[in-house]
């Protein structure tokens, strides 16, 4: 760049009003995609309770993640198996913070399947659910529903001193192909407990994860996760 | 047994008993860095711009890529011809399925580069893999997926580059330089361009889905919800549906443009506390009164930069200001700021340095410019104000717990659910 040059073109350009610009930005504006006026919860509820294909139902879930409360839960949670429309309904489940929400989810947990049942679950863990603690380490020990995995990522999210509990289960005699998951949500719930002041839950947990995969990389992060802990 | 290169040569020699003639470049003579010494990477998810880093990589000596992930064979076959052409041998492999390259042990750090809605997701993966991680830009979906990579990335102690190359490019680095060093005062407003803030709902056509090997559109999908196939979204033109672009488009720039106004201010430990649209302009305000501006630029030169060129920023002090943009140019309030010459002229989008500052730190363990923690910060601002922009009023951010103060609707958009099963 040629200094003198590039400075008495900013000089000129620099001068200039700022007209032009409202005019572009305006211009812009207009070319946008339009916000979509916003549903009301009883707009939204009555597109889930009409013949509406998926799209609109889609639409009208992720509506209502952002603002339903309660009235919406048993609209939402009788579409968690759809199969399509399950992880839409989970939008809206996730957002609702009255403990209905949670209680569908809990709820639908049994008669679930497959990848409906491992969004459930992963809700149930976004949400923080200490009351599925007894539910998820059922499902992290049951070789035949496949959502075992899911199950104690959700524990490790909920994180609380009964979810480690869980998860130290697992990890010691738990399935073997479990264990490598569980030591992965070992160190996120043991982040949650030392955060909350229970350093030493934390550290009895990252040292589980140590006994059960001792060579491993996760055990690796573990024990300087528990070094980091040491004092506290 | 899995074959290397390495157990190859070990065997083949031995099977065939004849003497071996083993290139000095393998051994690391001739210019040539040993394999020992080099980071062996692989890619998962690379279309055109994903290419384009790639070639920043191959230009490396000291990186050997071996296998390309992609759920499009079409682009599987492009990057391997890619990699086998610069090293002149048939070695680069390919796969549809992710984990192929996660899995492998020989593997130091995959390069991601997707499409917004699979970035974090990949990268979190990786990191449990023990991976060093090039991620391109915008890196998450949500408040919280910036949240959740950043946590993920230093949990498990790994080096991490968003492809915010920009942090690397000269003319933004001297305009960063001037603002971080008082040459133009105490900073007052930073200036952040933007595109058309848009978010569109809409579905396309359903069109019959491809073979699996094809497209696997389920695992192109990956986080985001299930909508049916259409071709445009594989061809790239997936932007600004509400889906699979997070943030209603700001992050597209604002991963730059934002990032570098929190450099220029001093502020990469933290993000502004209040925002408030008009139109299509953001303005926000840090705690100690500084103030952003997220304004339209775009790729015809909207809006009133001095500098042309894409991803302009402008940072002003009470003595001074600069301006850099893509071209590579800087304007500054006064001559005296360029005392000491001008910053070289590289072009905005080139992650040349980028790239070899991941590399380095790849070795040294060091952070790079553009690391988990700079990166969360930066895309939850353009985060938060894109969700002012939605809900059409002034909010309020806590700059420490990254939480909306006072504002249950806006806390609820900081998240979205992931399709099952994919999760953090």
């Amino acid at each position: 760049m040629k200094p003198i040059r590039s400075l008495l073109l900013v000089s000129a350009l620099f001068a200039l009003p700022a007209v032009a610009s409202a005019a572009a930005a305006k211009k812009a504006a207009a070319e946008a995609i339009p916000k979509l006026p916003p549903m009301s919860e009883a707009q939204a509820l009555a597109v889930l309770n009409s013949d509406a294909g998926v799209q609109e139902k889609a639409r009208a879930c992720q509506e209502l993640g952002n603002y339903a409360g309660p009235k919406s839960v048993s609209a939402l949670a009788a579409l968690l198996d759809h199969e399509h429309l399950g992880d839409y309904a989970r939008s809206g489940l996730e957002g609702i913070k009255d403990d209905s929400a949670g209680k569908a989810l809990r709820d639908a947990l049994p008669r679930l399947q497959g990848r409906q049942l491992a969004g459930a679950i992963n809700s149930i863990g976004v949400r923080r659910d200490s009351a599925a603690v007894a539910e998820l380490q059922k499902l992290a020990l049951d070789t035949k529903r496949g959502a075992a995995a899911e199950a104690v990522a959700s524990l490790g999210l909920i994180g609380n001193a009964d979810a480690a509990k869980a998860l130290q289960q697992v990890l010691a005699s738990g399935p073997a192909d479990v264990r490598t998951p569980a030591a992965h949500a070992a160190l996120v719930a043991a982040e949650h407990l030392a955060k909350a002041g229970n350093a030493a839950a934390a550290r009895k947990l990252l040292d589980a994860v140590t006994k059960a995969l001792p060579s491993s990389f996760v055990a690796e992060t573990a024990r300087k996760q528990a070094a980091a802990l040491k004092g506290r | 047994m899995k074959l290397t290169r390495r157990s190859f040569l070990k065997t083949s020699a031995v099977a065939l008993g004849v003497p071996t003639i083993i290139p000095a470049s393998a051994l690391g003579r001739d210019g040539a860095v040993a394999p020992s010494n080099r980071i062996v990477v692989g890619g998962i998810g690379l279309g055109p711009r994903g290419r384009e880093v790639l070639k920043s990589f191959l230009n490396q000596k000291d990186v050997q890529f071996v296998m390309i992930a992609d759920v499009q064979k079409a682009r599987r076959e492009v990057v391997r011809v890619m990699a086998n052409r610069q090293y002149n041998n048939q070695d680069c492999q390919e796969t549809g399925e992710m984990f192929d390259v996660l899995g492998r042990k020989d593997v130091d750090a995959v390069l991601i580069a997707t499409g917004d809605r699979w970035h974090a997701v990949a990268s979190i993966l990786a990191a449990k893999a023990g991976k060093d991680i090039y991620c391109e830009k915008p890196c998450s979906m949500t408040v919280r997926e910036s949240q959740e990579l950043a946590d993920a990335i230093n949990r498990y102690g790994r080096v991490f580059q968003a492809g915010t190359q920009r942090r690397n490019v000269d003319n933004f680095q001297f305009a960063a330089r001037l603002a971080r060093t008082g040459k133009l005062g105490r900073i007052q407003t930073v200036h952040a361009g933007i595109l058309t803030l848009q978010e569109s709902h809409k579905w396309l056509p359903a069109e019959p889905e491809p073979a699996k090997d094809v497209v696997d559109w389920d695992r192109w999908l990956g986080p985001a919800p299930w909508r049916p196939f259409n071709k445009e979204y594989i061809n790239g033109r997936w932007r600004n549906y509400y889906d699979f672009h997070g943030g209603a488009a700001l992050p597209e720039w604002g991963a730059h443009t934002v990032d570098l106004c929190q450099w220029g201010a001093s502020a990469d430990d933290t993000v502004p506390v209040e925002y408030e649209a008009e139109g299509q302009t953001i303005h926000a305000r840090y705690a100690n009164g500084v103030k952003m501006v997220m304004r339209l630029s775009g790729f015809k030169g909207e809006g009133d930069w001095v500098v042309p060129g894409t991803c302009p920023v402008r940072f002003e002090g009470d003595e001074g200001w600069v301006e850099a943009a893509d071209t590579g140019k800087v304007a500054v309030a006064n001559p005296k700021l360029l005392e000491g010459g001008a910053p070289a002229e590289m072009a905005g989008t080139d992650p040349a340095k980028h790239v070899r500052e991941f590399l380095d730190c790849v070795k040294s363990r060091a952070k790079p410019a553009a690391n988990a923690d700079v990166t969360r910060r930066g895309h939850i601002v353009s985060h938060v104000a894109a969700i002012g922009w939605r809900l059409g009023r002034k909010v309020r951010f806590d700059a420490v717990k990254e939480v909306f103060l006072d504002d249950a609707e806006a806390n609820r958009m900081c998240t979205r659910a992931r399709r099952a099963p994919w999760h953090a």
